[in-house]
């Protein structure tokens, strides 16, 4: 039984089409690596699953229709978003920044015990509480995000290029934390990755999205090992 | 399964320069000195003479309209060029309870709040689907709408010619002039105002205002429905508005539509920019500006005081972008202070 089903999606902006009916489904528990080309719609694509844009088409988490529903509703539902460019609240403190990941959530005690869990997956959060969070370094940054998602206690965490602009060693270090989490929280993940490498290494099944269509699914390995793919991101012939 | 990772905080990232805690002035201070302020608040009629009291009534009276209107811009993070007309309506709820229908004029002031929340509340509705330049423009037909909508229904406006009430009179247990009861009504209101809006800034609803100023797309995802917030902020910012304009009633015991005109908007919204958006003594600062800027601009030069108003507004804008509270804030934290 799958956990996330998306079945025949389309969605756009206005009048322009980006994707023309994607399908694929995610088993709960598994990472899902979505690769593809600059401007394939990758954003577009988480951005449609949490409901930030217009979609036909379906989509459910656990069986419950996602499609149609508000952002919000979304998210009450489950639903945690890491968007493109990370989205942190500049002038707002670090903790704020993670309170607000718990939004949609009542009950403080449990908040606060929750606050505790994502030090212990980034402890240089612990550190950096009531500064701006504008004033954290890139990479701090990209962790607050994360971490402010795991605030909502997601079924399904989505993640856009959290590689995006960071060095090669404090990527690595992100993507053995996702997988960490992944891992003790059972938490459902997919992620759109430039870096394919790194993405492939957490993910059991992938997808490459290419001009709104996804032109090959499989298994972690198999993408790795097909020839195209080698050539087009991973940077070397098979 | 292994537990959490943790990072190492020496490879996580190219950790900035540790800086001091960034420069808020301890909050023991902080209470001390608003104590301060009380008690010199609490003197001040005792001291001056009453053409003067009435200016500080004034002074607090646009700083709870402005209060209201740093709700909207600087927490929200949404622009108003028409707060004047919420002003106004608060105004005029009061007059017209107590012209046409001798309510208590204490009374009026619930009522006042009531009324411009839910026109507020309404109009929020459309023009919070808006943004920026055309969220300005809407706002701005609001106070322009407004002027002939008051002439237009006399029999209960009293057309241009306005309402004359009866000022308030102090009771007899308070032992106080006229002057000086206005300025304790004004000045209760006031501090309730504070309060309620620093409640509401510290509760989860003034994290999600915040949330919406910074970056939308987060905070929708995060479960922020951003129609919602918005309206509300407009609502309450036009019910601080109205509750302002109800005491403006009382201290000045007069409404027409003229004194209610585009030009009361716009110096609100210089007022609040000048005072310092997001701070909240930006509103008590941009509150003695609105006050005494124009009458002082009248002074140095007679013929053209809008000219000396706007370059007064540039001068404290280029000296101060972050207007006169982040002025203060800068150098207070230029104070040397032990570590
Ligand atoms: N807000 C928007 N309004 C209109 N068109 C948009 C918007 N965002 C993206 N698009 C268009 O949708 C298409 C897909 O964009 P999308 O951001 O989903 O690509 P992507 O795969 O995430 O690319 P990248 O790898 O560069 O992030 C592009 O042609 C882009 O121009
Ligand atoms: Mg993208």
């Amino acid at each position: 039984m799958s956990e996330l089903v998306v079945d025949d999606l389309v969605a756009g902006y206005g009048d322009a089409r980006v994707l023309h009916g994607v399908r694929f489904t995610v088993k709960q528990g598994e990472v899902c690596a979505i690769l593809g080309p600059n401007g394939a719609g990758k954003t577009t694509l988480l951005r449609a699953l949490s409901g930030m844009v217009r979609t036909r088409g379906t989509v459910t988490l656990g069986g419950t229709e996602l499609s149609g529903r508000s952002p919000d509703t979304i998210a009450r539902l489950g639903v945690a978003h890491v968007p493109e460019g990370r989205g942190t609240f500049m002038p707002l403190t670090v903790e704020d920044n993670l309170r607000l990941g718990a939004f949609v959530r009542r009950g403080r005690a449990e908040v606060d015990s929750d606050l505790d869990r994502i030090y212990t997956y980034f402890p240089v959060l612990k550190t950096r509480l009531k500064q701006a969070a504008g004033s954290l370094s890139g990479g701090e940054q990209q962790m607050l995000a994360i971490g402010r998602a795991l605030m909502l206690r997601p079924r399904l965490l989505l993640l856009d290029e959290p590689s995006l602009g960071l060095a090669p060693l404090v990527t690595r270090e992100l993507f053995r934390i996702v997988q960490a989490i992944n891992a003790e929280e059972q938490t459902t993940v997919v992620v759109v990755e430039q870096n394919a490498h790194l993405a492939l290494g957490i993910a059991q099944q992938a997808h490459v999205l290419e001009t709104g269509r996804i032109v090959l699914s499989g298994t972690a390995e198999e993408i790795r090992a097909d020839e195209q793919v080698a050539q087009s991101y991973l940077g070397y012939r098979v | 399964m292994s537990g959490p990772t943790k990072v190492d905080d020496t490879t996580a990232a190219p950790a900035p320069a540790r800086k001091r805690r960034s420069g808020t002035i301890p909050a023991r201070w902080r209470w001390i000195a608003l104590a301060l302020l009380l008690a010199a608040a609490v003197y001040a009629p005792f001291q001056l003479v009453p053409f003067h009291v009435f200016q500080l009534t004034m002074v607090l009276v646009y700083a709870v309209a402005l209060l209201g209107l740093n709700l909207l811009v600087g927490h929200a993070g949404q622009i108003s060029l028409g707060h004047g007309a919420f002003f106004a309506i608060g105004a005029y709820t009061s007059a017209v309870l107590v012209d046409r229908l001798d309510v208590p004029y204490l009374l009026t002031l619930p009522l006042a709040a009531a009324v411009a929340f839910l026109v507020g509340f309404g109009l929020g509705v459309p023009a919070m689907r808006l943004r920026g330049l055309y969220l300005a423009l809407v706002t701005l037909a609001i106070a322009i709408f407004l002027v002939p909508l008051l002439k237009r229904f006399e029999e209960l406006t009293g057309g241009s010619m306005g309402l004359t009430l009866p000022k308030p009179v102090p009771p007899a247990w308070s032992g106080l002039a006229e002057d000086q009861w206005l300025y304790f009504l004004a000045l209760g209101v006031a501090v309730l105002a504070f309060l309620v809006a620093a409640s509401l800034l510290r509760s989860r609803v003034g994290r999600a205002l915040h949330a919406v100023r910074d970056n939308e797309i987060a905070a929708e995802v995060m479960g922020v429905r951003l129609s919602s917030y918005k309206t509300l902020a407009f609502a309450w910012s036009a019910m601080f508005a109205g509750v302002a304009g109800c005491v403006y009633t009382w201290v000045i015991g007069f409404v027409s539509p003229d004194s209610f005109t585009v030009n009361l908007s716009i110096t609100l919204l210089a007022g609040l920019v000048v005072g310092g958006l997001g701070s909240l003594s930006g509103p008590v600062l941009g509150g003695l500006f609105v006050m005494f800027v124009p009458s002082i601009s009248q002074d140095i030069n007679d013929a053209a005081p809008g000219v000396i108003f706007g370059l007064l507004i540039i001068l404290v804008m280029y000296v101060a972008p972050q207007g006169l509270a982040g002025l203060a804030g800068r150098l207070i934290k230029k104070i040397p202070r032990k570590e």
